[in-house]
């Protein structure tokens, strides 16, 4: 039971994270390797916020979102957008940025791990199983997110824009739809949900420079597993390696939960290189 | 136009190998033996990634491997340091095998992904694996590879030397010219009946041969094995030496190799300070100068030189120029 439950809360971070990093694949085709930099981000601004800024903690947390947001904007704009023609200076930056936002958190606060208070206290009972409030409030708001996200993007007039994009970018030019405009905001979208997945994970996990890192490698192996491109793939993928993870770390040895997504990635790649619902256009 | 790299070769590596005879103190010695090495990871990097445009960011896979089984060789079984040489070049070259069949075959990111998860969580699996691998303090109290300072840097610069030369040498051969081609249009290359697949595995192999070898001299030379070696800052290093150096070239992230590690040793003691720096000298690199630093500088120097010399016929230097500029 505790598995189910546990396993549901990792997988619901892992699939904020995976959403957003094959969202601004599928859309835009560049890997964003500044994904784990984004998450880094938001988990510094609301420290910086509550900590030092005194802000109650609800409103720090979506000032955090909102700023890593920005941040992601920013990054499009001024980064990506020159270097747009080649996959691998776009690849150089994303990563250079990233690095150089974990050395500059190092230089600005130090290695030290840090920690965010918790959105709501107590412990709630769930299928037998007692689980702090945080934990459940993060597969809650997880959920309602990535719903909400499938709903702009296949109800709205802006979600037909990157849609469109997504398929044909030289036909959506040619129909008057703003590449570089959507570009920028499906970054700030993808950074907004990594931020999402920090502020909510950051107060049972921790905050530090290079926190990003492993949920960003995490995110990787979740898109290459359910497929490059593809939003329910992500979710599939990002649940499976969730419970996966979980019921190891259980029954077997946490430790060893680390190298599962690896391994699946290459048992994946060796076998269907397109990943579980993934068009086979990617390659 | 041959002659005249050759020249500037020869000068270099004279001038590098009297650098002991000025008496610089182990210290300014050691910093620069370790710039000796980076220079033959930047260079190893640079004949995959440089040449076929495809970004290895697992870099450190390769010299991690082949430090650590380098490391192992000499402090479990009591090899000789110097067996440990060509334990870390095959270890490097399975590896790059290993990695490379399921991911080269197919275009698009997998290659990149897949290289830096790989040595991510090969990071965290020696840390995992700290009963065999030391963990966090990872091996310690390996025998020097030789016992004096300036002979290491001597055997290092040996071997930079020679890694460069043959890197060099195989960049412009034939299988250098099809990794160019597969850099500029994979689809035409497979549609001229070449096996890109094979070519893509097989550079990535010679490129973690000399990621191997490096580990292995840098373990005899730090006397230390750890789990840094695999990290993202390692392989960030040398990405930013080739982008400096100028991508292709091989020469290019030699030097730069060397130069960046002096300038960056005296950063040594800020600790962080050091690897923004390099993050911040990449996104330089990256917008203001695509082709590096080094390289067009040098291309600069030799057209000024050989105008100098000899007022060879325009259209002929044109026409040479193409085969030997990277």
């Amino acid at each position: 039971m505790e598995v189910i439950v546990l396993g549901a809360v990792t997988s619901s971070v892992y699939a904020l994270l995976a959403v957003g990093f094959t969202l601004i694949f599928g859309v835009a085709r560049i890997i964003n390797l500044a994904h784990g930099a984004f998450y880094a981000v938001a988990g510094y601004a609301a420290y910086i916020l509550i900590n030092l800024g005194g802000w109650p903690v609800l409103p720090a947390m979506l000032a955090a979102v909102l700023i890593t947001a920005l941040f992601g904007v920013a990054v499009d704009r001024v980064f990506v957008r020159p270097l747009r023609h080649s996959h691998m200076a776009v690849l150089m930056i994303t990563l250079a940025i990233s690095m150089a936002v974990e050395q500059g958190l190092t230089v600005a606060f130090l290695g030290e791990a840090r920690s965010l208070p918790p959105l709501i206290d107590g412990k709630v009972s769930v299928l037998g199983v007692d689980v702090a409030a945080q934990r459940l409030l993060t597969l809650l708001v997880s959920v309602v997110l990535i719903g909400a996200l499938w709903l702009f993007i296949q109800r709205s007039r802006l979600g037909a824009a990157i849609l469109a994009i997504s398929q044909d970018p030289e036909a959506a030019e040619y129909v008057g739809i703003p590449a570089e405009r959507i570009f920028a905001l499906v970054m700030g979208l993808s950074a907004a949900l990594a931020a999402s997945a920090s502020v909510l994970a950051s107060p049972f996990l921790s905050v530090q420079p290079s926190m990003g890192l492993l949920p960003m490698v995490k995110a990787f192996c979740i898109v290459i597993i359910g497929g490059l491109g593809s939003i329910p793939g992500s979710i599939l993928a990002a649940c499976l390696l969730g419970f996966t993870e979980t019921f190891v770390a259980f029954h077997i040895s946490s430790t060893w939960s680390e190298v599962i997504s690896v391994a699946a990635v290459f048992a994946m790649l060796a076998l269907r290189p397109a990943g579980l619902l993934g068009k086979r256009e990617a390659f | 136009m041959r002659s005249i790299d050759f020249g500037g070769a020869c000068l270099a590596v004279a001038a590098l190998a009297a650098l002991p005879l000025l008496n610089p103190g182990e210290y300014l010695l050691g910093v620069l033996t370790l710039g000796l090495i980076y220079g033959i990871w930047a260079a190893g990097w640079d004949f995959m990634s440089g040449l076929t445009g495809r970004a290895n960011f697992g870099y450190g896979l390769f010299i991690g491997l082949g430090a650590y089984f380098g490391g192992f060789a000499n402090t479990l079984w009591r090899t000789d340091p110097w067996m440990g040489l060509p334990i870390g070049v095959g270890v490097g070259v399975i590896a790059a095998l290993l990695v490379g069949l399921p991911t080269l075959r197919l275009r698009g990111p997998y290659f990149a992904l897949a290289m830096l998860a790989a040595s991510v969580v090969m990071e965290r699996l020696v840390l995992i694996l700290w009963r065999y691998t030391g963990g966090d303090e990872g091996l310690n109290d390996l025998d020097p590879l030789v016992e004096s300072h300036v002979a290491f840097y001597y055997v290092a610069l040996a071997f930079l030397v020679g890694s460069a030369a043959i890197l060099l040498r195989l960049s412009h051969s034939r299988l250098g010219l099809v990794l160019r081609a597969i850099r500029g249009d994979e689809a035409a290359c497979q549609a001229a009946g070449l096996d890109v697949t094979f070519y893509k595995i097989g550079s990535l192999m010679i490129s973690a041969a000399f990621g191997g070898l490096g580990g292995v001299l840098y373990a005899h030379f730090q006397l230390q094995v750890s789990p840094q070696l695999f990290s993202m800052q390692m392989a960030m290093a040398i990405i930013t030496m080739a982008y400096v150096g100028g991508l292709g070239s091989i020469y290019g992230p030699v030097v730069a190799a060397i130069v960046l590690t002096l300038a960056t040793e005296l950063l040594r003691p800020f600790g962080a300070w050091r690897l923004l720096v390099y993050s911040i000298l990449l996104i330089i690199a990256l917008f203001l100068a695509r082709d590096g630093l080094v390289a067009p500088a040098w291309q600069a120097l030799r057209r000024a030189l050989s105008r100098g010399r000899d007022a060879a016929p325009e259209p002929l230097r044109q026409a040479r120029s193409p085969g030997t500029s990277a």
